[in-house]
């Protein structure tokens, strides 16, 4: 019965309406996860930020020693670290908007930073 | 598009008495759709809608705001929203499918059926709303990443509000009571 009611203009509004959702999603969360750049705070030092554009390996001396940290496109991590439990190396690679590394030793914390922050909770 | 059959002014009685009781169904749909608990807040399938679109393509456009209005107001006195934020985006919502649909109008007998209507009020209602939440009730800059799933509930919703009233106009029991016939055309 409802198959002879279908004009064109409905089965174009119907097109348009899935299009746009399809593009909000798009544009909501693709680029939402994007790590750009990298955060190196250190204590007593200015904050360093180093873009996540090609590969290449950073050496931050420290009070305890060297943190080494690797960087690549689109995500970083901290390779090596002074820390006798590897809290350091256990973050991983940090490629989400807001991932954190940390070594206490060498007074020192890791962040990758997106252009769309993503979520940290959500509730009603 | 409305009623070219006869004087608009003849008759006004039976109308205005058509308005109110569209009117009082579409706050009655309301309120039991109030009632169901939804899974997803801010998500539910918009069913008062339908009475909305029976109105403009039976009654015209002016009989559908004012049954929208009167919707709007009427829901929110019995459900004890009014002036709140529930009601204000209720209202935002409201105008927003209206602006669609008149902006539809002039297709809206011969090119476009209930169902690109409702699909079009129902994206109009949910876009008023988020636009009236993000800019004064919660100006977060994270809340467009929950408009996506938002506009896909209403596009469904919109595809099935649009069919029942396709449905609805159709049925022999309806149109019993509409001076002019569904546009069929």
């Amino acid at each position: 019965m409802t198959g002879g009611l279908l004009r064109w203009g409905d089965a174009l509004i119907g097109t348009l309406a899935a299009a746009i959702v399809l593009t909000a999603f798009v544009l909501a969360y693709s680029p939402s996860g994007d790590a750009r750049v990298l955060v190196i705070s250190q204590a007593g030092a200015e904050p360093r930020h180093e873009p996540l554009d090609r590969a290449r390996v950073l050496e931050i001396r420290g009070p305890a020693g060297i943190t080494r940290i690797e960087i690549e496109p689109g995500r970083a991590r901290c390779a090596e670290s002074p820390g006798r439990q590897d809290i350091c190396e256990a973050s991983g690679w940090l490629q989400a908007h807001g991932e954190v590394a940390v070594s206490l030793p060498n007074r020192l914390t890791l962040q990758v930073l997106g252009t769309e922050p993503g979520f940290d909770s959500m509730h009603y | 598009m409305g009623t070219p059959a006869g004087d608009p002014r003849a008759g006004s009685d039976a109308r205005d008495r058509a308005i109110a009781a569209l009117a009082a169904i579409a706050i009655g749909i309301q309120i039991l759709e109030a009632a169901i608990p939804s899974p997803v807040p801010g998500i539910k399938p918009g069913l008062a809608n339908i009475v909305t679109l029976i109105t403009l393509l039976v009654l015209g456009w002016r009989a559908a705001v004012a049954v929208t209005l009167i919707r709007v107001v009427g829901s929110s006195l019995l459900l004890g929203t009014l002036l709140s934020p529930a009601f204000w985006l209720s209202l935002a919502g409201a105008v927003a499918s209206l602006v669609l649909l008149a902006a539809l109008r002039p297709f809206t007998p011969r090119h476009v059926g209930p169902v690109g209507l409702a699909i079009a009020a129902a994206m109009g209602h949910i876009t008023g709303q988020f636009l009236l939440a993000w800019a004064i009730i919660i100006p977060h800059p994270n809340l467009p990443l929950v408009l996506p799933p938002l506009l896909l509930a209403a596009l469904i919703a919109g595809s099935l509000t649009g069919i029942l009233t396709a449905q609805v106009l159709a049925d022999p029991r309806i149109q019993r009571h509409v001076r002019k016939p569904a546009p069929s055309s």
